[in-house]
């Protein structure tokens, strides 16, 4: 066991001497909790991670593809200890129409080799890891225990946190939000102003078990390689993505679907995956998978346009909690925004302790910090991105528009001759319904977004 | 490979939720007021819910269990009434426990 | 001082700690422990004790963090045999809790949460020569010293139980819903001290491969009958109304002998 107060040891400036009192309170073990627990723990403030399942990583589920390149600095030479799945060495986009498949695909040997790119892995294991990371620095990590609510002081300013837990109150000096997409946290403390159903997407995934063998070859990797596959259109008129990721013996498949459009459809989630999976460029890679686990999730997707305020009277807020994650078509990432951010928290935080202020102004470092790094950096340059990918012209006619293009160029047409790209370019563009206009101006967003 | 091949042969939706894990607690975290539920036309839970737990009766209410749920927050997201649906994560410990994904 | 003795198994799933628990029955053993103590008029400790590998431990810690005033650890693998499990705990219990002598209660899951074959407990009667009540469903009432319960038999039948102390229970997970701990103890208990006890080397649980019971081969007269009618008829019993029960009433020596003979004839034996 680490060493660390002991809540019968209560600091000199417990408010609530009854109390188990921490410096910090860090709700959520996932990877913004506990990055920020290591940062804290190892700058010796006494914190306090709180998470509401039976082991971290027990509620949580993504896509499947991490990039820990961040963690060099908490955790360098994470790469011999985290428990990853396979080095994603492979990565592919695809464009689907219902029965045509444009696929973009990139490998990398150097993602294979440290320090490595991306990887597969599964968040119960990651997770768990991470915030025993957290434990090893030092801090307090309770699981089964679920935060119900702030405890805040004459001035407004937050002091502890109430639990699930009889007698569940810990008294604090300031907590750090990183309890995930729902963030009851934030919005008890009424940094989410409004709450808009369309910044959402629901993510539903199947762990598909196949063997080693059966994997490696169909996905054209060997030992420990992977590939990645971002798939855009094949959900079935709902605006969303797909994808399939590879771990050692099983497969991650799943779309990912706007919370508005599938509400106002009558196709349910897993009929979706059902239909991807039947692809006739998606069969063949995952036939004969039994499914092991289902699972579902949401995901924070508007980026930038729907982040709440970071920082309040002795809070901060960090990863999913704060909309970080980045979820821009060809992107899914947010873990590695939760650890960034999480981290970010966490120095802002021992600062902020040391010189004796966590009042929101105390507290302004951190969006200074998140500025400054790729966070908000990524999230700035691709804001207008995930509006785009959403949008009925890129899910509904670009991939028809694309996939015919593509078609007609390969077709060969003998006797007639090949026709001319431009051609054949402006008649499929007519054809899917676009507008020269329209076609324009989303290229000219996605160009400066992704450029 | 013939058409029929590709076809996949799909398990039941009470098999797909048996791969979970859930460790149910005695509390109900999440409750639906069906008289509420009564009025609505557009049952938005009804379809988006991964878990399939929103069944509409024939009384035109809901029938709706707690005990297979992903805590996701998709229901309370998308259902446009006040009052509809009280929600809750459950108690510390307690629901769903994955494990490989 | 009363003493309650609860004993416990933390069991993990094949390969993965994370889904390690106790019980159901191990749980309301422990919740039916705290209980008696919290309304015992004399001063109460309930001890928990657990044998295994180092993962008990976190069973110990958890049950410490419920209410349980001290725990013991004995280490020692997982599938010793009910009687050498017995056997450890009773010996570790008699030498590192020397104080405890005869505890005044001993409280045991009826299964724990791998299935084993819930003779523990019986066998911890033997040694402690003390009074056994197993398998219960429900406890009535209780005082530190005697209780009254109910016990499921065969049939859907119950029986009412009253057991004094010294004795060693047996519950179901009905018993009684385990607390939630406080989060002050729960933090404390990530520290608390735990005694260790190492089980003597014993004999293992050897795995039952279960397979449908088949009757050993024997030898049976040709059955009567001057045609394969009456024949067939005379192995299947079907036309005579031939009782196939018997009610004889016995003392238990001569009943387990009349048993015995019954299954021989029978060819189960
Ligand atoms: C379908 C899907 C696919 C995705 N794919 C990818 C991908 O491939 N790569 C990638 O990098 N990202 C991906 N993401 C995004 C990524 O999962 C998130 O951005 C990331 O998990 C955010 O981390 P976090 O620590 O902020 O929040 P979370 O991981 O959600 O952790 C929050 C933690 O807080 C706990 N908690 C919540 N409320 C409370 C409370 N009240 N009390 C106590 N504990 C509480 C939760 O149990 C949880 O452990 C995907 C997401 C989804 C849904
Ligand atoms: S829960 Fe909401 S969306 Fe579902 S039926 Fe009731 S009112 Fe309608
Ligand atoms: S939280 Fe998710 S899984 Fe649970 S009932 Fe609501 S929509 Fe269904």
């Amino acid at each position: 066991m680490p060493d660390s107060p002991m809540p019968d040891n209560p600091m000199p400036d417990n408010p609530m001497p009854e109390t188990p009192f921490f410096e910090v309170v860090v709700v959520g073990a996932g990877p913004a909790g506990s990055c920020a627990a290591t940062v804290l723990a190892r700058r010796g403030v006494s914190v306090l991670l709180i998470e509401r399942g039976p082991f971290p990583g027990s509620k949580n589920m993504y896509g499947g593809v991490v990039y820990p390149r961040i963690l060099d600095s908490l955790h360098p030479e994470w790469w011999e200890e985290m428990p990853i799945q396979r080095w994603v060495t492979r990565r592919s986009t695809m464009v689907l129409t219902e029965n045509q498949a444009v696929t973009i695909d990139f490998r990398s040997q150097n993602w294979g080799v440290p320090p490595y790119n991306g990887a597969t892995a599964y968040r119960p294991d990651m997770d768990h890891w991470l915030a025993s990371k957290a434990e090893a620095a030092g801090a307090r990590l309770l699981t089964s225990t679920t935060v119900t609510g702030l405890i805040t002081d004459a001035r407004g300013q937050v002091c502890g946190v109430r639990t699930d837990r009889p007698d569940g109150d810990v008294a604090c000096r300031m907590v750090i939000a990183c309890d995930g997409v729902n963030s009851f946290v934030a919005k008890e403390a009424g940094l989410y102003p409004d709450l808009n159903p369309a910044n959402f997407t629901l993510g539903v995934k199947e762990t598909l078990g196949l063997s080693r063998s059966v994997i490696e070859e169909r996905f054209a990797v060997r030992d420990r390689e992977g590939v990645d596959i971002e798939i855009l259109g094949g959900t079935q008129g709902v605006n969303g993505g797909g994808f399939i990721y590879t771990n050692l013996d099983t497969l991650a498949v799943g779309v990912v679907l706007k919370l508005p459009a599938l509400a106002a459809q009558k196709t349910r989630p897993e009929e979706i995956i059902a239909h991807l999976k039947s692809h006739p460029g998606i069969a063949p890679l995952v036939e004969g998978g039994e499914i092991l686990e289902y699972s579902a999730h949401l995901i924070p997707e508007a980026g930038r346009s729907m982040m709440p305020q970071l920082t309040g009277e002795g809070l901060l807020v960090a990863g999913d909690a704060a909309a970080m994650c980045l979820a821009a078509g060809i992107w899914l990432e947010g873990v590695n925004f939760a650890m960034a951010s999480g981290m970010a928290a966490a120095e802002t935080a021992a600062e902020a302790i040391t010189a004796g202020d966590v009042s929101k102004r105390g507290l302004a470092g951190y969006e200074k910090r998140l500025n400054s790094s790729f966070v908000l950096a990524d999230h700035d340059k691709l804001s207008r991105i995930p509006g785009l990918v959403l949008s009925d012209r890129v899910q509904h006619q670009y991939p028809q528009m694309i996939a015919n293009v593509v078609e007609r160029v390969f077709r060969v047409d003998n006797p007639q001759p090949k026709p001319g790209l431009r051609k054949i370019f402006a008649e499929e563009r007519k054809r899917a319904g676009v507008r020269l206009r329209d076609l324009a101006r989303d290229g000219w967003t996605g160009m400066r977004g992704f450029g | 490979m013939t058409q029929d091949n590709l076809r996949w042969p799909e398990i039941s939706f009470e098999d797909r939720i048996g791969t979970a894990r859930f460790d149910v607690g005695e509390r109900a975290h999440i409750t639906v007021d069906s008289r509420i539920c009564a009025d609505c036309s557009t049952r938005e839970c009804v379809v988006a819910c991964p878990a399939k737990l929103f069944v509409p009766t024939a009384d035109g209410g809901i029938l709706f269990n707690y005990e297979q749920c992903f805590e996701c927050g998709t229901c309370y997201m998308v259902c446009n009434r006040e009052g509809a649906i009280a929600w809750t994560y459950p108690d510390g410990g307690h629901g769903v426990v994955f494990s490989q994904t | 001082m009363i003493r309650i003795l609860v004993c416990q198994k933390w069991v993990a799933p094949e390969g993965d700690s994370r889904g390690a628990s106790h019980s159901p029955a191990d749980r309301a053993a422990l919740e039916l422990a705290l209980h008696i103590r919290d309304r015992a008029e004399d001063q109460t400790e309930v001890i928990v004790v657990s044998l295994g590998g180092p993962g008990a431990l976190h069973g110990l810690r958890d049950s410490l963090a419920r209410g349980a005033d001290r725990a013991l650890w004995i280490s020692g693998p997982t599938d010793l045999r009910s009687d050498a499990v017995a056997a450890a705990i009773h010996s570790a219990v008699s030498t590192h809790l020397v104080e405890i002598g005869v505890p005044d209660w001993v409280i045991c899951g009826d299964y724990s949460a791998d299935r084993g074959s819930g003779s523990v407990p019986a066998f911890l009667a033997a040694f402690w020569d003390a009074e056994q009540a197993l398998g219960l469903v429900q406890v009535t009432e209780h005082s530190a010293s005697s209780l009254g319960a109910v016990r499921r038999l065969d049939g859907g039948r119950r029986e009412l139980l009253s057991v004094s102390s010294p004795a060693v229970l047996s519950v179901e997970g009905s018993v009684a819903t385990l607390r939630r701990a406080t989060l002050a103890r729960e933090l404390a208990a990530a520290t608390m001290e735990i005694s260790e006890a190492t089980a003597p080397l014993g004999p293992r649980e050897t795995p039952v491969e279960v397979t449908a019971y088949r009757p050993r081969a024997r030898m049976l007269a040709a059955p009567a009958g001057q045609t394969a009618l009456e024949r067939v008829r005379s192995i299947t019993d079907t036309a005579t109304a031939a009782a196939h029960g018997e009610t004889v009433a016995l003392t238990p020596d001569e009943a387990a002998e009349r048993i015995l003979t019954a299954l021989r004839d029978w060819g189960y034996l």
